[in-house]
């Protein structure tokens, strides 16, 4: 058994033994079993996936650091982290909107520029992964955790 | 009985209109309040949680990070150090040691919250040789009154609600660390326990040291804490250097580049959420006080009225009955 927990600034999303979690690094995407040697590593926005059993757990997460200590324990500080059946898609679609039109006036700064590339990425992750789960029906509803 | 009963009248209007007032601005504090703690609250166990990583991954990686500062025991360094590279840091940190120390006061912007700021600024004035930069009309009134210096004075919102409000702050500490101008950043804030206590802290920003006093660094050491507090052995063991190594991934000086600043502003960000917690906890506790204590007045005054209103009744009375025997007579 792992056991996981994810927190971000506005709460502890998640926390449970689990057996496995897939987590997006900036160096790919790595799948945490348990007794995995320790390891911190920055993360990317992509999507963060929990299995418990036969019950899967999609999360959208946008960045942050994994930190995998021994005896199996993992921590996830997510800067922000949803749960797919949380992500309302059409406000999801209207937020990637308003950053294109946000992209399309002039950007002088530079740290501007990366802040709104982070959130488009970030929005078209959620987009995505909503997406990819709604339309297949074979999650679970999940483990109240 | 010489004051008279209409004066008395006066008064009891009066109290009972500022009572009207602070019953008011307790019910606003309140309100306030709620939301204030629920922020803090939800952000404690993330800034927790970090502040723990940000321990053990620095007690277990070589790696000189300009904000980690000095550590403190040098023979845990490695040897494979090149020496021009610790000539340099020896020069650097000597040039450190001359330089000051600045301490960000967050205080509040407005009065009537109980000995709120003035516990915050005394706090902040019981150190010596330090720089201020304040952040609340309150802390940079009682600062200036004292003669000391204030390197920058920044607005502070009635509502924090995003880290970016706090961008420019944090910028401003961390180049002035960086480029030598502070060899030491503080920060002097009210630690929300309870809505009934708040405590003053100082807490060390900057340069990152794994100290051994629990509350320095953790922001929010309270009962209510969410992460689990380990005992001291077990804290030992976990931060024994060696015990286990970190993979780190992509590579030590990308994480903690991208992880440290970040930890400065979450952690700046955390103490002006407890500050705002215990302020207006700290305001609504006042205004209730107040609001108590107008109440006794008006009631000590009402009786003061039918003492006042009751002689004068027996005196015309008294007065007649005179009268009236007189003309008897």
């Amino acid at each position: 058994m792992l056991h996981f927990k994810i927190v971000s600034p506005e709460r502890i999303v998640f926390e449970d033994d689990v057996d496995q979690v897939t987590i997006p690094t900036k160096d790919g995407e790595i799948t945490v079993l348990p007794n995995h040697l320790p390891l911190v590593a920055a993360l990317q926005a992509g999507e963060l996936l929990i299995k418990t059993g036969a019950a899967r757990i999609p999360m959208a997460i946008s960045g942050g650091f994994v930190e995998v200590q021994p005896k199996s324990q993992v921590i996830v500080l997510a800067d922000t982290a949803e749960k797919v059946e949380e992500i309302d898609l059409e406000r999801a679609e209207a937020a990637r909107q308003r950053a294109q039109m946000l992209a399309k006036d002039k950007i002088t700064e530079a740290s501007e520029y990366a802040a709104l590339a982070a959130k488009m990425e970030k929005e078209l992750v959620r987009l995505k992964i909503a997406r990819k789960y709604r339309r297949d029906h074979r999650v679970p509803t999940p483990v109240q955790g | 009985m010489a004051v008279s009963p209409k004066i008395i009248k006066r008064r009891i209007r009066s109290v009972s209109n500022t009572k009207k007032i602070t019953k008011a601005m307790e019910l606003v504090s309140a309100a306030k309040m709620r939301k204030a703690v629920a922020r803090t609250l939800a952000s404690r166990a993330y800034a927790g949680t970090a502040w723990e990583l940000v321990q053990r991954l620095t007690m277990r990686v070589d790696y000189q990070h300009p904000l980690l500062g000095n550590k403190q025991d040098e023979s845990t360094y490695s040897s494979s150090d090149s020496d021009d590279a610790s000539e340099e840091s020896r020069s650097s940190r000597q040039a450190r040691t001359v330089n000051k120390t600045a301490v960000i006061v967050i205080s509040s912007n407005r009065g009537l919250c109980g000995s709120f700021n003035a516990r915050i600024a005394g706090e902040a004035l019981k150190m010596k040789d330090v720089e201020y930069i304040t952040m609340g009309r309150k802390s940079r009134d009682i600062i200036r009154r004292n003669g000391a210096t204030i390197a920058a004075d920044f607005e502070k919102k009635d509502i924090t609600t995003s880290i970016a409000d706090l961008s420019p702050l944090t910028r401003l500490v961390m180049d002035g660390f960086l480029d030598g101008t502070y060899s030491r950043v503080s920060v002097v804030y009210m630690d929300f326990i309870s809505s009934l206590v708040q405590q003053s802290r100082v807490k060390q920003l900057l340069p990152f040291i794994a100290e051994e006093d629990e509350n320095l660094g953790v922001i929010g050491t309270s009962p209510r804490n969410l992460t689990p507090t380990l005992s001291s052995e077990e804290r030992e063991k976990l931060t024994k250097r060696g015990e286990y190594e970190y993979l780190i991934e992509p590579a030590p000086d990308v994480v903690l580049n991208d992880l440290l600043p970040r930890l400065v502003e979450l952690q700046l960000y955390q103490s002006v959420l407890e500050s705002e917690a215990s302020e207006h906890s700290a305001r609504m506790l006042a205004m209730r006080n107040a609001t108590d204590a107008a109440g006794d007045m008006m009631q000590e005054l009402t009786l003061m009225y039918n003492q006042a209103r009751q002689a004068g009744i027996t005196r015309e009375i008294a007065e007649i009955a005179g009268g009236k025997a007189a003309l008897e007579n």
